[in-house]
C-alpha cells in the first residue's frame, strides 16, 4: 500500500514534466525548422527561377520549372559575369596577402619587441577597427583622382587593405600571446635574425588564426560595396557587387538571366561554403572569445 | 628580468621596432586617419567635387544639418536600425544559441540548423538586397504569392515601394542575414563556459530559462557586450543594403546617415554638406569607441 502510493505519487509529477518536456520540444523543432526554412529557401528559389521564362515567374514563381532553360546561364555569362568574378579574386586575393603580411609582422613587434610608444601604438592601430569607411570615402576618392589610382585595382586593394588591418592585427597578436618566448629568445642566442623567426617560427606557430584572419579579411573584401562603387567605373575592373548591380539594372526586363546571374555570381562562394560548412563557420566565428 | 633589460639595451632595439609596425601605420594613416581628419576639415568649406577654390563658411554646414529634416529623419532611421538589429542580433541570436548549445536537438540536427542559419551571412549584401527585392516584388515576388495563396492577399503590398514599410523592410533583411552569424559567434562563447556548471545546474532541476539567465548571459557577457557595440557601430555605418533596396527612398523614408552622405557627395555635389554628415558619423562612432573602452575597463 505504502508503496504503490509512493510510485504513484513519483510517477504523476513525472509523466507531466514528460509532457511538457515533449511540448517543448516540439515546438523548438518547429521553430528551427522554420528559421532554417526561412535562411535557405530564398537560395533554392533563386536557383529554380534562374532555369525559368519571365512568363512562367510571373505565373508561379514557387513551382519548378516547365522546361530547365540553362541557357539563361551562359546568357548571364556572356553579360561579364566572368570578368567581374576575376577582378574580384585579384583584388581578394592581393588585399588578403597585404594585410596578413603586414598585421602578422605588426603583431609580432608588438609581442615581442620593447619599442616606446608601444601602447600607443597598439591603440592607434585597433582605433581604426571603430571608423567607418563613410567618413574616409570623398578624400580618399579625391587622392584616387589626384594620383592615377582612380579605376584600377589599386583604388580597391589599398584602402580595402587598410580597414581590414586593425582586426587581423587584434587577432594575430592575441594569438602570438600564447607562443611561449623562450622559442624566440633560444633562436636569437643561435644567431637567427627577427625576419628568420618571424618567418620560420611565429608564422607556422600562427597557421589556424592566419586561416581564420584570412578569411574574415577575404570575406570582407569580396563582399564590399562602396569603394567598388565609388573608385572605379570600368568593366575591366569592376568587381562582382558592383558587377551584379549593374548586370542587374541592365536586365531589369528579363528576370530569368538575371536571376541566372545572380546565381552564378554567388555559385563560388556557395559551393565553398557547403563543401566547408563546419572549417568555414569555425574560422569566420574564431575570436568571439578571448 | 635581466634578460629583457639586456635585450632593451641592445642598440637599435627600439628602431627595430618601430620598422615592424610602420607599415600598418602608414596604411593607416594614409587611407583611414589622414582622409578622416581631411573629412573634418572640409565640413567647414562649401565646394563641389570639381572646383579648384574652397569657401570656408564656419560652421554654417553644421547649422544647416540641424534645419534639415531629411538629415534628422536619417539619424532617427539609423536609431530604429540599431535598436531592432540590438534586438534581433543580440537578444534572438543568443536564445537561439542557447537552445542549440543545450543539447536539446541530436547534434547533427543541431549543426544543421547552425548551417542553415548561418548562410545568409556569407552572401555579399548587394545580392541579399537584390534577391529580396525580388522576393519582394508585387505579383512576381515569392512573399506576394504566399500571402494569396494563404488567404492574406490583403495584406500584399509593395513593401519597398511604400513609405510606411520601405525602412522596416530593409532592417528585418539585414536581421536575416545577420542573425545566424552572430548566433554562430554566441554559440561559441558559449562552448567556453565550463560544461560541470550546467551540469549541476541541471543535476538541481533548474529550467532552461533559468540556466540561460543565470548561467549563460553572465557566462557570455564579454561577447554580449562585445556584439552589442560591433551592432549599433554596423547601423551606424549602414550603407549598401539600403542603397540597393531602396535608395533611401520613396520620398527620402528609409534614407540613412550613409545614404545621405553619398548622394550629397556623389550626386548633388554639394561635397562641403556631405562632409559634415560623414563627420557627424564619425562623432558618433568615436563616442561609440570611447563607450566600450569604458565599459570594458570597468570590467
Amino acid at each position: 500500500m505504502a508503496d504503490t502510493a509512493l510510485t504513484s505519487d513519483q510517477s504523476l509529477p513525472g509523466s507531466r514534466f514528460q509532457a511538457g518536456e515533449v511540448l517543448n520540444r516540439i515546438v523548438l523543432w518547429a521553430v528551427f525548422l522554420t528559421l532554417s526554412v526561412i535562411c535557405v529557401y530564398p537560395m533554392i528559389w533563386l536557383f529554380l527561377n534562374a532555369f525559368k521564362s519571365t512568363n512562367e515567374l510571373f505565373s508561379a514563381s514557387w513551382a519548378l520549372p516547365e522546361t530547365w532553360r540553362w541557357e539563361n546561364f551562359s546568357t548571364a555569362w556572356g553579360y561579364g559575369i566572368s570578368r567581374y568574378l576575376l577582378n574580384s579574386v585579384i583584388v581578394t586575393v592581393a588585399t588578403v596577402a597585404i594585410v596578413l603580411t603586414l598585421s602578422s609582422m605588426a603583431a609580432y613587434a608588438l609581442v615581442v619587441m620593447k619599442f616606446p610608444a608601444k601602447v600607443a601604438i597598439y591603440m592607434a592601430i585597433l582605433g581604426g577597427m571603430i571608423l567607418p569607411p563613410e567618413v574616409s570615402l570623398f578624400p580618399l576618392f579625391k587622392v584616387m583622382a589626384a594620383t592615377d589610382l582612380y579605376n584600377t585595382y589599386f583604388a580597391l586593394i589599398l584602402p580595402n587593405a587598410a580597414f581590414h588591418l586593425p582586426f587581423t592585427t587584434f587577432l594575430i597578436r592575441a594569438y602570438m600571446v600564447g607562443i611561449p618566448p623562450d622559442l624566440r629568445e633560444a633562436a636569437l642566442v643561435e644567431g637567427a635574425s627577427e625576419g628568420l623567426i618571424w618567418r620560420d617560427i611565429y608564422l607556422p606557430l600562427c597557421r589556424p588564426i592566419l586561416a581564420s584572419a584570412g578569411l574574415i579579411a577575404a570575406m570582407g573584401v569580396w563582399n564590399e560595396f562602396i569603394f567598388a562603387l565609388t573608385f572605379v567605373e570600368s568593366d575591366s575592373v569592376k568587381t562582382v557587387t558592383i558587377g551584379v548591380t549593374s548586370f542587374a539594372v541592365a536586365l531589369r526586363a528579363d528576370y530569368g538571366i538575371m536571376m541566372a546571374g545572380l546565381a552564378l555570381s554567388i555559385l563560388p562562394i556557395l559551393a565553398t561554403f557547403l563543401i566547408l560548412q563546419r572549417q568555414f563557420i569555425g574560422g569566420l566565428t574564431r575570436g568571439a572569445v578571448k | 628580468m635581466s634578460r629583457r633589460f639586456a635585450i632593451s639595451r641592445t642598440p637599435g632595439t627600439s628602431l627595430h621596432g618601430w620598422l615592424w609596425v610602420a607599415p600598418t601605420l602608414v596604411f593607416l594613416v594614409v587611407f583611414v586617419y589622414g582622409p578622416a581628419l581631411a573629412n573634418v576639415r572640409y565640413s567647414l568649406f562649401s565646394f563641389s567635387a570639381m572646383s579648384t577654390s574652397m569657401e570656408f563658411v564656419g560652421l554654417a554646414n553644421y547649422a544647416r544639418l540641424l534645419d534639415d529634416p531629411i538629415f534628422l529623419q536619417g539619424l532617427a532611421n539609423n536609431a530604429l536600425y540599431a535598436l531592432i538589429s540590438v534586438i534581433f542580433q543580440v537578444g534572438v541570436a543568443l536564445t537561439l544559441a542557447a537552445v542549440l548549445e543545450a543539447r536539446i536537438f541530436p547534434s547533427f540536427a543541431a549543426n544543421t540548423f547552425r548551417s542553415a542559419l548561418f548562410l545568409p551571412s556569407i552572401l555579399p549584401v548587394v545580392v541579399v538586397g537584390l534577391i529580396w527585392q525580388l522576393l519582394l516584388a508585387p505579383a512576381m515576388g515569392l512573399v506576394d504569392q504566399v500571402l494569396w495563396e494563404v488567404g492574406l492577399g490583403d495584406w500584399s503590398r509593395a513593401w519597398l515601394g511604400d513609405p510606411d514599410t520601405a525602412l522596416l523592410t530593409v532592417i528585418m533583411v539585414s536581421q536575416w542575414q545577420w542573425t545566424g552569424y552572430i548566433m554562430a559567434l554566441f554559440m561559441v562563447a558559449i562552448r567556453a563556459i565550463p560544461r560541470d556548471l550546467y551540469e549541476a545546474m541541471e543535476l538541481e532541476g533548474a529550467s532552461g530559462p533559468r540556466i540561460f539567465w543565470n548561467l549563460t548571459v553572465p557566462g557570455a557577457r564579454e561577447t554580449i557586450l562585445i556584439v552589442t557595440i560591433i551592432t549599433i557601430l554596423g547601423s551606424l555605418k549602414v550603407f549598401d543594403i539600403v542603397w540597393v533596396m531602396t535608395a533611401g527612398g520613396p520620398n527620402h523614408s528609409s534614407e540613412v546617415l550613409g545614404t545621405l552622405m553619398y548622394r550629397a557627395a556623389f550626386r548633388d555635389d554639394v561635397i562641403g554638406y556631405s562632409s559634415t554628415i560623414a563627420t557627424v558619423i564619425f562623432f558618433i562612432a568615436l563616442t561609440i569607441g570611447v563607450v566600450q573602452i569604458k565599459l570594458q575597463k570597468d570590467r
